[in-house]
């Protein structure tokens, strides 16, 4: 048998499908999310720190800069909570006899856990 | 069997990308719209992160979201074609996950 | 609808061609015709040199597997019509290496798909026929009966981004099949397959790109199978580390 052709791997294979570009974004929004949770760190630490460095800090929050990295990180969260829920009922698929649960049932239970903890956070920064 | 390591980071990679899918929509939304709009008081925001429960909640995000960008982190550059490099790529992730989470305990443990 | 369509077929011919080329060809368009049909009538009676797989030409053999505008797709499933206008570019499966035209190199996949042990083990060797048949009730069959419909096309591997830059990846299909036996009731192998399954090469390779679950022409999706196989490795794991935990 003669030589076999090898074809070349391209690094950019990423680009070439869809599903290959939202896989791509899906695993970038963790670095935005680091990126985010060190902002949030920050935060803390002003507020901890009192009025003044608070105060000075919103003042950057409210920067165009600021503001539209939020919004991509916000776009970065959604696409990462969406594709984690379609995991959940494959990776932990439940049975009960033959019948398989219907993954969207999974998944609802899923987002009703999203919604209880938004629920519960917004509760606590906008109520007294 | 001998075990490889993966498990260790692949679950710390899981609970971060559940406490991130679960919290960080929300979070976003408060902290990087309401309040640069003015929406949350000071005094208010003194009580939240004064709360010891609720930095204890905090220290578990920021530690188990810093993981699970390591994890992904190191396994999109050997994706994106630095196989050559998957070792260093994986200690340097976790060393700056690590120190990242060391800093949150500063700030919010100390 | 138009009397004919274009092909851009792939070729290399290793004792002829130094590097593959691509080359078109006119065939007749009919409705009813897979891009298979379109292939047979150009070896037929155009190009006897022509080289590809196939067999039962209704999505069962699993042998008919390319590239279809650079889709994994079973040939034989591949309308003409689902691409007008055309051109309509086949190319052999990717990531594996060529043999010849769209006939690809199936020896790694071979030697993974055995790696795994894929039958039934069972521990105590004495058995013979007539101590009878292993039961399984239906829920039992249930467990691991979408494991168990894969044809061994291989599309998954040339959908995976991880196979193509990663060689040693075991891979969707036999991660796949690994886990169709060890759910199965009457198999007692897993402690023999979990050492290539929850290797850093099995399971761990995967980053759940997913597209392989999307191209299965067999709905086995092997995507989730390997995100299970994590669970229980990661399981497995945790409890090694306990004193007591293992066994
Ligand atoms: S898992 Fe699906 S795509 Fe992969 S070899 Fe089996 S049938 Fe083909
Ligand atoms: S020829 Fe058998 S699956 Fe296509």
């Amino acid at each position: 048998m003669a030589k076999p052709f090898h074809r070349p791997h391209s690094n950019t294979w990423w680009l070439r499908r869809g599903p290959y570009r939202v896989f791509m974004l899906r695993e970038w929004s963790a670095t935005i999310f680091a990126v985010y949770t060190v902002l949030l760190l920050v935060l803390v630490s002003k507020v901890l720190d009192g009025p003044e460095a608070y105060d000075d800090y919103l003042g950057v929050l409210k920067s165009p800069l600021m503001i539209a990295f939020h919004a991509v990180a916000l776009a970065a969260a959604l696409l990462h909570t969406v594709t984690w829920f379609q995991a959940v009922p494959k990776a932990m698929p439940l049975r009960i006899g033959e019948e398989k649960v219907p993954p969207v049932l999974l998944m609802g239970g899923a987002y009703a856990t999203l919604l209880g903890a938004s629920v519960v956070v917004v509760a606590l920064f906008l109520l007294d | 069997m001998r075990y490889s390591n993966e498990p260790l980071f692949w679950s710390l990679f899981s609970a971060g990308g559940m406490l991130a899918a679960l919290l960080l929509p929300v979070l976003i939304v408060l902290t990087g719209f309401v309040l640069p709009a003015d929406e949350i008081a000071f005094s208010h925001l003194q009580d939240i992160f004064s709360n010891a429960l609720i930095r204890l909640v905090l220290f578990a995000l920021a530690f188990l979201v810093f993981m699970h960008w390591a994890n992904r982190f190191r396994h999109t550059l050997v994706d994106m074609g630095l196989k050559s490099l998957h070792t260093p790529i994986s200690v340097l992730s976790y060393v700056v996950a690590i120190a990242g989470t060391a800093w949150a305990a500063l700030v919010l443990l100390g | 609808m138009p009397d004919t369509i274009t092909l851009e077929l792939f070729r290399y011919h290793p004792d002829r061609d130094e590097r593959p080329r691509f080359q078109a060809y006119e065939v007749p368009f009919r409705e009813d015709w897979v891009v298979l049909d379109a292939l047979n009538y150009l070896k037929d009676r155009v190009d006897g040199s022509l080289t590809y797989r196939w067999s039962c030409r209704m999505g069962v053999c699993g042998s008919c597997g390319m590239m279809v505008n650079g889709y994994p797709k079973l040939t034989c499933a591949a309308f003409l019509r689902d691409y007008l206008p055309g051109p309509i570019r086949v190319e052999p499966l990717s990531g594996f290496p060529v043999e010849r035209d769209m006939v690809v190199v199936l020896d790694d996949f071979m030697q993974k798909l055995s790696s795994v042990k894929p039958w039934i083990i069972r521990e105590t060797a004495a058995e013979t026929m007539a101590s009878g048949e292993y039961r399984q009730t239906p829920a039992q069959l249930a467990a691991f009966k979408q494991y168990s419909m894969c044809i061994n096309c291989m599309l998954c591997y040339a959908a995976c981004p991880v196979y193509q830059h990663e060689e040693q990846f075991v891979g969707p299909a036999v991660l796949a099949l690994a886990q169709r036996y060890n759910l199965d009731s009457r198999d007692q192998g897993n402690s023999q397959r979990y050492p290539v399954v929850w290797a850093d090469d099995g399971i761990w390779d995967c980053t759940f790109v997913g597209e392989c679950s999307a191209v299965c022409p067999k709905h086995v999706d092997p995507a989730g199978a390997i995100q299970q196989a994590k669970i229980q490795s990661t399981v497995g794991f945790m409890r090694s580390l306990l004193p007591f935990g293992n066994r």
